[in-house]
């Protein structure tokens, strides 16, 4: 009650919050110089981390940075893949399934290559350890955004997209004023979730081995695999506190604010009775110094930047239109020519080197590989089960009582962010005190990072059975077990099967950090494809790490293509509310 | 800026053709020449199916034609028609941009001063009756408000040629009456600068109270079936004799295009010689204009049941030909009457019904067919597969999936045979069900 008073006190008193906004930009810019400072010192492959938990805010801020660089390269990213995959048709054909197949690579297929080219790349400063730790968070967030955007893209309504053209907006103001917006919310929340899929290989991003090199970053992932390295268990318990607070922070201060703003981008027709909020975002719109900002700075720097950029383009298309005929098309073709070239010749490249690597392997090496894949896909298999089992019930009763879901799903949301290797170690103590191994306990490793995604998908899809047809169930006196098989089973199945999907990709990626779990000085390794691929990560042995991450890619991608997809066919055609 | 010679749009021997998804080429449009001069208000009317937007976006230029000419001001055209501006039928606002904003889009590739673009949006504004509701975002305003947006947006930019894509069809009868009315002053008073317009429509009325040339097109493929020059001075009195005269003679004109009197002259319970598509209607479709028929004496104007059950000409006449399919109406021109049949049909009770209807089916070619095809397979069924591929070669032009479900649906009414979703086959209804 006296919160909600104090709120009120603070929206009347305008200006106050100006002086908050100046410290945080102030601590921001701190922080920021801080960064910059250790990005470029000298490289220091194995930085030691002081595990007091005074340190521990200058490690989040460090990882948190890393989590925003990572976001930033994930949009620019998304755009311009997104953009051209939507727009030329040839294209399209290649870049999607690429996509479907980049998003199968566990996040230790990259690292390699990625830490010894850009190391090699900046021999001197830190810049390149910290690209490569950035690049694997990367990794972990951009496919779905990019997915998200493609879509949005080709869902855009004819008569929109054909006003763009009757007013001549151009190609930049159609970005701008069409586009971008259009897809504004699918990114958005997209965003939200990509962030937590950042955080989920946090520990291996900072801190990892490859042969007989160590590798570590300052960071809260890095702090979190020393204390377990050295089985400090309140070290462990501070990181998780740190982590979840940062989770809370950034969610509160910076990704509510922007659902919420992003509200005025939704493609209704009519208002929308409730529509998320936020009260950073009421209070950041109190703020003097940020209206001025905004009003004298911002926005005439942006409409003479855009008008600037739009004539540009405008010039550029019209010249391109003046040029004769036969000359244009020739530098069409030209450059379509050097395009194709180029791609060819990359492709036999890396085909070569992938040769070259995958022909020192020999026939038990594969054979123990294909082995360890069986393993790994009855434990995938085993912790969907498990999760859809335990989850249906929860998130059922949450999504069927409205009050509930209110407050609930919030929390729901943050605990999904939460990078669930971080609570192996403790699970680990917990699963060996009931005497279970890592064999089985993997499993439970591998659940406790995809329950999520069923949980939000049966929660969703429990909300979203209309109140009429429970009424008729009501009605027609069904007895429980009716109702379920009737009515609740049905109506969250298309929801349902989304969760699934989720989880059997974040099940199989998980694998890797599940089957291979650092505990105190030993390591604990469940036998499976994971624990392979991790292992010969740290042993730096690249013919069976390419091997079995590509056994792994092309199992995903097999099973979602002649499995889910199917699935998802039934669902839509068949158990589909909309019509 | 052009003399009255040259005209303003210009379509010679305009061909289109559309790929489906299934990979068959479908024609909508076939051999349309017409040319836009200034000064006059032209009517695109035709039953659904006719092409007419199409025929609108590739005059504009928002679609290439499959073959064919387009021209503007007698030059070929060079991507977007430079002095046309559309109205669109789902008025297309960016629901992010306020009311204010939408309108200066037009505007902004002109780089106009700012003072200018001001003055001209508030013109706008004040033509079409939004004062005031500047600042709003579309979502907060009415259906009729929101196409008074798209009017302005089209008319700030003060086209030559203004576009307009069934522009009232989405709006509540009274809203527009209302607006297409203040549009047709906004031109006859002079208060914006547009020399043409040209629009779309189905509504023959609306096509009589606005044009002053009324191009008509037949279906399937879409091609011009007459234009008629329509001189009644404005305003129009919708009840004057010389108005319905002319509604009577479009209807002449389209009925006669879309029901040939010949189908009439077949001998009932005769099954067909020639296998013919259905329309896309429903049994209930059916019984409801018997039911209306019923209330009407057994007669009536093909126009006022359009009016009566409340859809597009089209439409209308799809059910009107479905039941005449079934022989229980006929069509003389375009009046609808009952049949001995129809009225037997009406009286009976759900059992007759259902036998009744069963008898008409077997009167129809299509239905004698797929039945003998049932017969002759082994388990008395046959798959959903098979059934459409016979249908996409018998009818190249239909969209077989949906006939497939029409047909299901008279047969499913009649108890002719029945059909399983689940393992997606047809079987013959003898009482018990096979076996899935």
């Amino acid at each position: 009650m006296s919160l909600i008073r104090a709120y009120v006190r603070l929206r009347r008193s305008v200006g106050w919050i100006d002086p908050l906004v100046f410290l945080a930009l102030g601590a921001l810019l701190y922080g920021l110089v801080g960064v910059g400072k250790e990005w470029q010192s000298v490289l220091r492959p194995k930085v030691e981390i002081d595990l007091s938990p005074w340190a521990l805010p200058k490690y989040t801020f460090f990882s948190l940075v890393r989590g925003f660089v990572a976001y930033a390269i994930s949009l620019v990213f998304t755009i311009v893949y997104g953009y051209v995959a939507a727009y030329n048709k040839k294209a399209e054909k290649v870049m999607i399934p690429l996509l479907d197949i980049l998003q199968s690579i566990p996040v230790l297929g990259f690292l390699p290559t990625l830490v010894l080219a850009l190391v090699a790349v900046f021999p001197r400063s830190n810049i390149g350890l910290e690209l490569a730790a950035v690049i694997m968070i990367f990794t972990g967030q951009v496919w779905n955004m990019t997915f998200s955007f493609y879509n949005s893209l080709r869902s855009i309504p004819t008569e929109l997209r054909e006003t763009a053209r009757v007013y001549k907006l151009g190609w930049w103001r159609q970005f701008t004023k069409l586009e971008l917006p259009y897809a504004a919310i699918g990114l958005v929340w997209n965003s939200m979730m990509s962030m937590a899929g950042g955080w989920f290989f946090l520990t291996i991003s900072e801190a990892f081995v490859l042969g007989t090199k160590e590798f570590r970053l300052p960071g809260i992932g890095s702090y979190m695999s020393v204390a377990i390295s050295q089985g400090n268990v309140p070290a462990m318990v501070y990181a998780i506190i740190a982590m979840t607070t940062m989770i809370i922070v950034v969610d509160q201060f910076f990704w509510r604010p922007i659902v919420a703003w992003a509200q005025k981008y939704k493609f209704e027709d009519t208002e929308a009775s409730e529509s998320p909020k936020s009260f950073v975002l009421d209070l950041l719109h109190q703020s003097r110094f940020l209206k001025l900002v905004r009003e004298d700075v911002w926005q005439p720097m942006y409409s003479s930047l855009s008008t600037r950029v739009a004539n540009g383009v405008v010039a550029i298309e019209k010249q391109e239109r003046t040029l004769p005929p036969f000359i244009g098309k020739f530098f069409k073709t030209l450059s379509g020519w050097v395009l194709m070239v180029a791609i060819i010749t990359v492709i036999l490249f890396g085909a070569w080197k992938l040769f070259t690597l995958l022909f020192v392997i020999n026939g038990s090496e594969w054979l123990s590989i294909f082995l360890h894949l069986l393993f790994t896909f009855a434990r995938v298999l085993a912790a969907v089960v498990l999760g859809t089992l335990v989850m249906i019930p929860i998130g059922v009763a949450i999504g069927l009582n409205p009050k509930l879901s209110r407050v609930l799903q919030p929390v729901v949301q943050v605990c999904a962010s939460f990078p669930a290797p971080m609570l192996f170690p403790l699970v680990i103590l917990v699963l060996s005190r009931a005497g279970i191994g890592i064999e089985l306990g993997a499993v439970v490793l591998m659940l406790l990072g995809t329950q999520w995604y069923i949980l939000f998908n049966v929660i969703a899809g429990a909300m979203a059975i209309p109140q009429d047809l429970r009424e008729v169930g009501n009605v027609s006196r069904l007895t429980q077990w009716q109702t379920w098989k009737r009515l609740i089973l049905p109506g969250i199945f298309p929801s349902l099967v989304t969760g699934w999907v989720t989880a059997t990709g974040g099940a199989w990626n998980a694998s890797i950090v599940a089957e291979y779990v650092h505990f105190g000085d030993r390591v604990l390794i469940a036998t499976g494809l994971g624990s392979t691929i991790t292992n010969a990560s740290d042993t730096g042995n690249f013919g069976v790490l390419t091997a079995s991450v590509l056994v792994m890619a092309g199992t995903v991608v097999m099973v979602n293509k002649n499995f889910w997809k199917k699935l998802y066919h039934i669902a839509e055609t068949q158990f589909s509310l909309n019509k | 800026m052009n003399t009255n010679n040259t005209p303003i749009a210009e379509l010679n021997n305009i061909c289109k053709q559309f790929r489906l998804p299934t990979g068959a080429e479908i024609k909508v449009l076939e051999n349309i020449s017409l040319q836009i001069r200034s000064g006059e208000i032209v009517a695109l009317l035709g039953p659904s199916g006719s092409g007419k937007s199409t025929l609108m976006r590739i005059l504009t230029g928002l679609i290439a034609p499959t073959t064919g000419e387009v021209l503007a001001y007698g030059k070929p055209l060079p991507g977007f028609h430079p002095r046309a501006s559309i109205v669109f039928q789902n008025f297309a606002l960016y629901p992010w941009l306020t009311v204010y904003e939408n309108i200066a889009m037009g505007l902004e590739w002109l780089k106009l001063p700012d003072d200018e673009v001001r003055k001209r949006v508030r013109q706008a504004v004040d033509k079409v009756g939004l004062e005031g509701f500047e600042e709003a975002y579309p979502k907060e305003l009415s259906g009729g408000m929101k196409q008074r947006v798209g009017i302005a947006r089209a008319i700030v930019v003060q086209p030559e040629l203004l576009c307009m894509d069934e522009p009232f069809s989405a709006l509540d009868v009274l809203t527009a009456e209302n607006l297409r009315a203040e549009v047709l002053s906004l031109w006859l008073d002079h208060k914006v600068e547009i020399t043409s317009v040209l629009f779309v429509t189905h509504d023959i009325r609306e096509a009589v109270f606005l044009a002053n040339r009324i191009v008509v097109l037949g279906s399937n493929p879409g091609s011009i079936r007459i234009i008629l020059q329509n001189d009644m001075p404005h305003p129009r009195e919708m009840r004057s004799p010389a108005f319905l005269a002319m509604i009577d003679r479009i209807h002449d004109i389209i009925t006669n295009a879309i029901i040939p009197d010949e189908i009439a002259a077949v001998t009932p319970t005769a099954v067909q010689r020639h296998i013919e598509p259905l329309p896309y209607v429903s049994p209930g479709e059916i019984l409801g204009l018997l039911e209306i028929l019923d209330d009407q004496n057994g007669s009536i104007d093909m126009f006022e049941l359009a009016q009566k059950i409340g859809k597009d000409f089209g439409s209308t006449i799809s059910v009107a030909k479905a039941a005449e399919l079934l022989d229980f109406v006929d069509t003389p021109k375009h009046n609808v009457i009952f049949t001995d049949i129809g009225k037997k049909f009406l009286a009976s009770d759900m059992n007759e019904r259902k036998i009744l209807f069963k008898r008409q089916l077997l009167s129809l070619r299509l239905y004698v067919v797929i039945s003998g095809m049932l017969q002759k397979s082994a388990r008395l069924n046959l798959d959903e597969e098979i059934i459409l591929e016979q249908l996409a070669i018998v009818f190249p032009d239909e969209d077989v999936e949906k006939l497939f479900d029409t047909m299901v649906g008279w047969a499913r009414y009649g108890e002719l045979f029945g059909y399983n979703a689940d393992d997606k086959v047809l079987y013959l209804d003898t009482g018990q069900e096979t076996a899935g």
